[in-house]
């Protein structure tokens, strides 16, 4: 994994999709990828209540990536100094393999340039010490972005005190 | 090909530099530059129209006069001055949607048109054979060339040399498939002149019915002037008629096609010879605006040997080739020696066999790999038995009593090359023989009679005798005299006077519309997009060039019937599909790079992309290696390479050349069609270090991401024991 955690705080989101517009308009993507989503759980009615979940899905940056294994040209590498998974659109020839072998669906395809665009952290902004763009505009601050070292524990304590009621 | 060289292109880059490095900081600034590149951008790739020039000069305008600042005024300016001074390349890329030096990739016209002298789309005209569209093939080739049929049949075809598969194999039969279909459609009725301008009530003068002539009475008749055609002979044809034999181009060809130009209405005045039977003046009272002077190179070049002059069995191959056309065909000996390498000399040659002459024999004093002659008209004149006497220079006629005996010669050695890049022929001293001839028929070359033309006193003549005129209007040193074919290139071929001819009718529209001449040389025009004929790549790769079917040799030493016989028509649509139409593929190499560089499948084998040392081309290797990929099909300039899913498979195709297609997996979540078993096979092993994956890795990407967003979903905080 990178040195990074981007954490999404689900019970917190009300699925604003500000955090897929940032995104796209920051790498200047044409319709059609998604270099994040929010992806829609339900409605379903939980106690008479409809319910639904928003889940976030950037890339999960993985220890051994798979996208990088499959690339045929080194255009997808993982960052030495962070771990960060980028794709050098220097090399990318637009294979797709990477998209194929990646089991989470997160490179995707950008028609405009026939090449592949992926979460990268936004790590030209990372490396000048700014939080990635979804991060930055999220509504109800559900998006947390930092070392994996500095995350909130956020779910242990809510956990906590729903234990603490309790008594 | 030297980047950088063509202006559209040249901006196109500048002006994306420009933008992409935020030198225009004003929004309302930029999104005028971002127009006027959007614009520039479509003309550069065949998309624009006639309005793009103008909006480029009004945006530009506004750039300078209404720009935020300096640097905004400073990019109008600058744009403005650019668009002024490269005009007429702005405008060609419209009218011609070809970028003649290639740096517009999708523009960059095939070799085969840039070759033709007369501009024909060929890539257009070949697929629209191979559809079966006989007469819409004809009507594509007579945009550029009113003579379709007579070029069928008797053109020296530049555009083969040039061909693209002949670095694979051999070239596409192009003359051959233009001679067809000109036969389909004529025979068929549906040989049809496309619509004709409102008349216009001006009337030009042409001088001479040759290919040239007859061509500028085509265009100028379909723009709507009075066309009329001066020619000595009492037919129309020129050299077409009276040069080249019947048994190349049988004279229906030539009178159906001359009738077809009648049709719009020219007007012939046979026997009349200009300078002799009317004058300049009398031709400008009779309201005439312009003149077209293409009389062509009738005169024959003098052998200066002694005895030339003295007997009446020496006779000019111009001469002798007219009077045989005219009907007089009597043999002019029983063992004859014609002089020269040249088309002429085979034509002067083969008429001799086909006259009854016992022997006829050409006497060349360069080596047969030297002769200018065709090299299909040398070949059948071997199989007619013509003698052939290479190294051999003739330095006497012998004879008495008014009679040819014989044609004393010289051997020749090859010294050093001559300016023309032949090595030039040297006599050898003491060789002299004599060959037994009772006929001799110089063929050394033509030159203009000028003889006509003696009180145009203003009239500019080269060196050479040719009329001098500005290569690319045709004009003359007179006032409204334009000029074109052999009076102006010395003796040359009927398809170049054809573009000459062209050429000159754009020019004298333009005169008389009071148009200013263009300065560049004409550019061939794009006349038709086409899509692709598709072929299995086994079936490009085992297609041969047809083998024309030819008369028997009985025949041709005794009649004057046409000796090419056609291509059958299964193998007229066959030929079709070897095409590889270089009118979308621009040959630049990007796929094959990938593919075996970038990629490492090495699946495109395809030498013939490189100019300089064509290699090894076989399409079939992509069936056995191409994992379907589509990074080929994704970097492709103009779109040649294509990949797509249809019936259950992915296919990739070159300009329609089925390089490879195999069945199609699908997610087995939303049923989207994935790639086929080898591509995930690939992917496979590449990440078999990787680890495990749950699942069988059949899920699309849109499918991956949802299930994977589920699986978190599900994760909901426990509920806490009561």
């Amino acid at each position: 994994m990178s040195k990074y955690y981007l954490f999404q705080d689900v019970k917190n989101c009300i699925g604003c999709h500000s955090c897929e517009v940032a995104c796209k308009s920051n790498k200047d993507l044409p319709l059609g990828p998604k270099v994040c989503q929010i992806v829609t759980i339900g409605p379903r009615m939980v106690d008479n209540v409809p319910k639904a979940a928003y889940i976030f899905m950037p890339c999960f940056h993985c220890e051994d990536p798979w996208c990088v294994a499959a690339c045929p040209t080194g255009a997808m590498q993982k960052r030495a100094k962070d771990g960060i998974v980028f794709v050098d659109h220097d090399l990318c020839v637009g294979c797709k393999t990477c998209m194929s072998a990646c089991p989470w669906g997160a490179p995707q395809w950008n028609p405009e340039i026939g090449k592949v665009v992926k979460c990268d952290y936004c790590k030209d902004r990372v490396d000048e010490g700014l939080k990635p763009a979804c991060a930055t505009v999220c509504t109800t601050h559900c998006l947390h972005f930092g070392k994996t070292d500095e995350i909130q524990p956020i779910r242990r304590e809510r956990y906590a005190r729903a234990m603490a009621s309790l008594e | 090909m030297e980047k950088g060289t063509c202006p559209v292109a040249n901006n196109v880059r500048a002006l994306s530099a420009i933008l992409a490095e935020g030198r225009i900081p004003v929004a309302r600034c930029r999104q005028w530059a971002k127009d006027i590149l959007r614009l520039m951008t479509d003309l550069g790739s065949g998309r624009g129209g006639p309005e793009h020039f103008h909006a480029m000069q009004a945006l530009a305008k506004r750039l300078q006069f209404e720009g935020e600042n300096e640097d905004c005024a400073a990019l109008g300016k600058k744009l403005i001055s650019e668009l002024q001074t490269h005009r007429e390349v702005f405008l060609s890329h419209l009218e011609t949607r070809n970028c003649p030096l290639g740096d517009c990739i999708e523009l960059s016209p095939a070799p085969c048109q840039m070759a033709c002298p007369s501009g024909i789309d060929v890539s257009g005209y070949v697929t629209l054979i191979g559809q079966g569209r006989d007469d819409d093939a004809i009507a594509l080739i007579r945009k550029d060339n009113p003579f379709p049929w007579v070029c069928g049949l008797v053109c020296t075809h530049p555009c083969e040399f040039m061909c693209v598969r002949g670095r694979i194999d051999k070239p596409i039969a192009i003359k051959d498939l233009k001679g067809f279909a000109a036969e389909r459609a004529m025979s068929g009725g549906k040989y049809a002149n496309p619509q004709k301008a409102p008349d216009n009530g001006r009337k030009v003068c042409i001088i001479g019915a040759g290919p040239a002539g007859l061509t500028a009475a085509y265009y100028l008749a379909l723009d709507g002037y009075r066309v009329t055609v001066l020619e000595s002979l009492p037919m129309a044809g020129g050299m077409m008629m009276v040069g080249i034999p019947r048994y190349r181009l049988p004279r229906e060809v030539i009178d159906r096609e001359v009738a077809m130009i009648e049709d719009l209405g020219v007007t012939f005045r046979y026997n009349t010879r200009f300078g002799k039977d009317v004058t300049l003046d009398q031709l400008k009272q009779e309201g005439f605006e312009a003149f077209f002077v293409a009389i062509g190179a009738q005169a024959s070049f003098k052998m200066r040997v002694p005895g030339e002059d003295d007997f009446p069995q020496v006779i000019d191959a111009i001469e002798f080739l007219k009077k045989v056309a005219l009907g007089e065909h009597h043999m002019p000996g029983k063992r004859v020696a014609v002089i020269g390498g040249g088309n002429v000399a085979m034509d002067a040659a083969r008429t001799c066999i086909r006259l009854g002459c016992e022997e006829a024999t050409i006497v060349y004093r360069r080596s047969r790999a030297d002769m200018p002659a065709n090299p299909e008209e040398i070949e059948q004149a071997e199989e007619e038995a013509i003698r052939f006497d290479f190294l051999t220079v003739p330095i006497e006629i012998e004879g008495s009593d008014g009679k040819v005996s014989g044609l004393r010669c010289l051997r020749t050695e090859l010294g050093p090359e001559d300016e023309s890049g032949r090595r030039r022929p040297v006599p050898v001293e003491g060789s002299d023989f004599s060959i037994d001839v009772d006929a001799v028929i110089p063929a050394i070359g033509q030159a203009v009679d000028k003889s006509g033309f003696a009180p145009l006193t203003d009239l500019g003549w080269s060196r050479r005798n040719t009329i001098t005129v500005n290569q690319a209007s045709m004009e003359t040193s007179v006032e409204g005299l334009f000029a074109a074919g052999d009076v102006v290139s010395g003796p040359a071929t009927v398809v170049e006077a054809i573009g000459g001819g062209k050429r000159a009718a754009e020019a004298i529209d333009r005169y008389l519309k009071g148009i200013p001449q263009p300065k560049m040389p004409p550019v061939p025009v794009r006349r038709q997009r086409l899509g692709s004929l598709e072929v299995p790549a086994t079936t490009k790769m085992m297609l041969n060039r047809p083998r024309m079917q030819m008369l028997g040799n009985d025949r041709r030493r005794v009649t004057f019937q046409q000796v090419e016989l056609g291509l059958s028509e299964k193998r007229a649509r066959e030929e079709a599909r070897r095409c590889l139409r270089c009118d979308v593929c621009v040959r630049c190499g990007k796929c094959v790079d990938i593919c075996r560089n970038k990629m490492g499948v090495d699946a495109l084998q395809m030498g013939y992309l490189a100019f300089d040392e064509p290699g090894h081309t076989d399409f079939r290797v992509a069936a056995e290696r191409c994992i379907l990929c589509g990074a080929c099909a994704a970097n492709c300039p103009t779109g040649a390479m294509k990949m797509e899913d249809r019936d259950n498979e992915r296919v990739l195709t070159l300009c329609g050349t089925i390089l490879n297609h195999l069945e199609l997996e699908y997610c087995r979540s939303c049923g989207a069609p994935l790639g086929p078993a080898r591509y995930h096979d690939f992917i496979r092993k590449r990440t078999e270090e990787t680890g495990f994956v749950t699942g069988d890795g059949k899920l699309c990407i849109a499918c991956a991401r949802k299930t994977t967003a589920r699986a978190h979903g599900e994760v909901v905080t426990p509920t806490p024991p009561v």
